[in-house]
Order: structure tokens, then sequence, then C-alpha cells
């Protein structure tokens, strides 16, 4: 049985690709989900949309939120969440390119990742919220 | 002209008559009830009547509507003799309909018995001169209107370029994330792969990126300084100056340095702000401390009847008090970077949050010695005791 998934979702392809690199720095064995914008991500949780035919009761470990996103924005995105009694403890980090914005504590998040995603932070924030990783082997892939 | 010159009736009723219709301004006699007795040409060109239309008729058939009620005063004061003579403006009708300014002097002809008996009138066009009044008036009154309608555009036109300012910074710097994050793991993964012509580029990238990197900080810092809710509230002066030394050491652990703090300097204010300001005023005083064996730098603070003055001497290079006036202008460097010279928003960025706390920010200097940054608050900054 595969781990549960992590959802990331980010619109610029770079900070993508950074944080998909510092994920694999950490060797996690999680699958990446990547979602390029909030309506994206709501079609995965809820298993509609692009994502209808997924089974809804597999939700992913962890989502990791760009605030800032095309159609449906960061804010949206986490209400909706925090709305439905599925998903409403799932655990959601907001990935912060500005600092300032990071010490808002306005938003029903769970933590704070500044930009851009580094493996050592990514362990200290999620360590604090309780959660466990598999990880992969060394020089696995 | 000679006496033998003079015509022979100088003095004489046809003399005078004379001088009356050859006058270039309005003359006319009128009689107690204000019948016009006798006009000359220049008051009629004045009215736009002929003679026979004003003599025997009324001078308030010709006077303004809005000017019979003091006309009638000014009869009653000459007739009483309160008054010997009226000189003032006075609004008559042409004959054509439009409204005339004159400047009208009325002088008082007497009887044997010393009692009024007609008045002597002189008219002056003075529809020129009231134009050129009322438009001064008008412009006084409505100056300080215009002051304020270009205050206020002068404001919607900073708050937009401000607002401009913000958006570019902070739009540019998801673009310097990418280039500095990849030219660091091309750095530290895949260095091997170039020669040291390729890694020397790739620092200069490095370098280059950061600088980017700072200004944009600090252009997003000065606007968030400039628009932010100041807040309010008892700061520990000292803590944070503590914090901030704390700060710099570990950023350079190897680096000799002493920071003494006062204690107990306590101040009204944004903290989060407060700590920037500190932040600017120690990291200037270890930049430029660079030459000396060890950075030393003393946070002070002296409490008085006006308010708080707080500083922080250095004993670094220090900077030629010639260019004080332009410390604190945002770009300015006096210090090339080999002096620890920065981008020069660092200062910009001090004043304003001093500013903004109603206080000012103030420097001293001697090259070679060292400088001293003062901030002078005034006693709302001060927590009551």
């Amino acid at each position: 049985m595969t781990a549960a998934a992590i959802l990331l979702v980010e619109d610029n392809p770079d900070d993508l690709e950074l944080t998909r690199i510092a994920l694999d720095d950490a060797r996690l064995a999680h699958p990446l989900v990547v979602a390029r914008d909030g309506v994206e991500a709501l079609d995965y949780l809820f298993a509609r949309g692009v994502h209808a035919g997924r089974d809804p009761r597999a939700l992913p470990a962890l989502v990791l939120l760009d605030l800032h996103l095309p159609r449906l924005d960061g804010d949206a995105v986490v209400a909706a969440i925090r709305a439905e009694p599925a998903t409403r403890t799932l655990p959601v980090v907001a990935l912060a390119g500005d600092p300032a914005a990071a010490v808002d504590g306005a938003l029903a998040v769970d933590g704070y990742l500044p930009k851009p995603v580094e493996c050592t932070r990514f362990e200290q924030v999620t360590a604090a919220l309780g959660l466990a990783w598999q990880r992969r082997p060394p020089d696995a892939r | 002209m000679r006496a033998s010159d003079a015509p022979a009736d100088i003095g004489s009723d046809a003399h005078f008559r004379l001088a009356m219709a050859s006058a270039g301004i309005g003359m006319a006699i009128v009689s107690r009830d204000g019948t016009w007795l006798n006009v000359n040409p220049a008051l009629c060109r004045l009215l736009g009547y002929s003679r026979e239309e004003l003599t025997g008729r009324n001078i308030r058939e010709v006077t303004h509507p809005d000017e019979l009620a003091r006309t009638a005063e000014w009869f009653a004061a000459l007739l009483q003799g309160d008054v010997d003579s009226i000189d003032a403006e006075k609004r008559y009708r042409h004959r054509d309909g439009h409204t005339l300014w004159v400047h009208l002097n009325v002088g008082t002809m007497r009887g044997a018995d010393g009692a009024p008996e007609y008045f002597i009138c002189q008219l002056r066009d003075a529809t020129a001169q009231h134009a050129a009044e009322a438009a001064l008036r008008e412009l006084n009154d409505t100056l300080e209107r215009r002051v304020a309608e270009r205050t206020a555009e002068l404001e919607a036109l900073n708050q937009q370029l401000e607002l401009f300012a913000f958006g570019v910074s902070h739009d540019l710097r998801a673009p310097v994330r990418s280039i500095d994050s990849f030219s660091l793991l091309l750095e530290q993964r895949h260095a091997g792969q170039l020669d040291a012509t390729g890694r020397e580029y790739l620092q200069r990238i490095r370098t280059a990126v950061g600088g980017m990197g700072a200004l944009i900080d600090g252009l997003l810092e000065l606007a968030r300084t400039n628009r932010a809710e100041l807040k309010r509230e008892p700061a520990d002066f000292s803590l944070l100056a503590d914090w901030v030394a704390a700060e710099l050491q570990e950023a350079e652990p190897g680096r000799a340095a002493e920071i003494s703090v006062q204690p107990g300097l306590r101040v009204v204010g944004d903290e989060r702000m407060l700590k920037v300001l500190l932040g600017q005023l120690l990291q200037n005083a270890w930049k430029f401390s660079r030459g000396r064996e060890r950075v030393e730098i003393e946070v002070g603070g002296r409490q008085d009847a006006a308010g708080l003055q707080l500083w922080v001497r250095d004993h670094g290079c220090g900077f030629d008090m010639a260019y004080a006036g332009r410390l604190f202008e945002p770009f300015q460097r006096l210090h090339g970077p080999e002096q620890g010279g920065g981008l020069g928003l660092g200062l910009a960025i001090a004043r304003r949050i001093v500013e903004r706390h109603g206080g000012q920010l103030g420097a001293e200097s001697m090259p070679g010695v060292g400088s001293t940054f003062r901030i002078t608050l005034p006693a709302n900054a001060v927590p009551a005791a």
C-alpha cells in the first residue's frame, strides 16, 4: 500500500521545482501530487472535476499551499478545506513568498514555510505538527 | 502763462461754466432732493444719457437698485450736516442696462446761511479698478481652496507612486528567488562540472542577485514603514537592542565584538518597527567598524523634560559631516562597498520609523573616530511611570 500523498498547490514552476528538490532531499517516500491552482486542489481533495474517480477517502497526509494563486486564492482554498468535516483537520502548511505574510496568523493553517522551501525548515515545521514521514533508503530513487 | 495773458474773464461765471464743460470727469450739480440740475458732457458720456434726458430727472432713476438705501442715507447725512462730503464707490445703471461702478465724490454748496443748498458731484468710472479688486479678492479667497486641492493631488500622486514601487518590488520577489535558489543549487551541487572561470562567473551571479534581493527587501521595508499602522505599546528598547546585537554576532561568530546596551530603556511605540530601526542602526555601526580590531558599540538613553533621547555610538570609520545632509536620503551612499557601504536605504528606513513615532533622527561623526546616531522622541513616546 502506498504512503499517503503530499498535495502541493503551486503555480510557479520554479517554486514547484525547488519544493520538489527539498522533499527529495528529505528522502520522503510519499508521492507528490501537484495542483496548479486552488480549483484543481479542491477537485483533488473532494474527488471531483478533473479528479473525479479518485477515492475521496484517500486524503493526503499534508497540503502545502501557496497563498497567491490564480483562479481561487489561498484563503478561499483554506476556507473550503475547513468547511468540510472530511477535510477539516487536514494538516495545511502555507508557503509564504513574503516573510511578512508569515506572521499574519489570520489564516486557519497549521503552519508557515518561507519560500524557497528548504529541507531543514520543512522537517522542523512538520515535526512540530506531529507528522512522521516514511523515508526512502539512501541512494534509492 | 503770464498774468497779462490771462483771459479777462478768469473767475467769472463763464470761466467756471467752461471749466465744468471741459472737465474730463463727470460733474453735476444736484439739488437737495436729488434732481440733476446741471450735468457736464463727461457725465453724460459716462452714464450714456443725453443732457436733456438727465436734466430735471432724479438721481435715483440712474442709481443701481442695490444702492438706493445707501444713497438715501448719504443725502440725509449731508442735509443734516453730519458730514460735509461723500467719497465712495457707487453703482449706477447705464442707459443700456449694464451696471457701472463709479467713484463718487460729493461736495456741499452752502447758501449764505451755511445750510446745504446744492451738491457738486464728481463721477469717475471705476469699473476697471473694481473688476481688478474683485478678481484679487476672489483669488485670495480661493487660494486656500486651491492649495488644499494641490496638496490632495500631490498626496494622491505620492500614494500611487508608493503603491507602484511596492507592487513592482513585490512582483520582483519571485524571479529573484528563482535566480538566487538555482544559482545556489548550481554552486552547491554542480560546481564540480564548472572550471575555475565558470565558478567565478557563478560567484558574480550569486553576489549580484544577493544585492538585488537586499534592495527589494529594503524597498518593501520602506514601503511597509510608510503604510503600516503604527502600534502604540510599551516596548523594551534595551531588550530589542540586545536581540539585534545577538543576531549580528550570530551572523559573524568569528568577529570580536562588544555591544553594551544600557538596561531599562523603555519606549512607547511599534515594537516591530523599533526592532527594524535598531537593526538598521546597529548593522551600520557594525559594518563601519570593519577596519577595527573589535566592533565596539554603545546603546544608551536619557530621559528629560522634552522626551527621550536614545543613541547608538560606534568607533568605526565615521563619515565626513559635510555630507551629513545626504545621509538619510534613500540611495545616497557615503562609503563604497569596501568600507562597508550598502544600498543606502537603511538610514532612510530608520529615519522614517523615527518620524512616524513623532521624533527626529540625527547623526554626528568624526572620520577615523566614529559616529553617533541620536534619536529624539517626544514625551508621548515615554511610558508613564
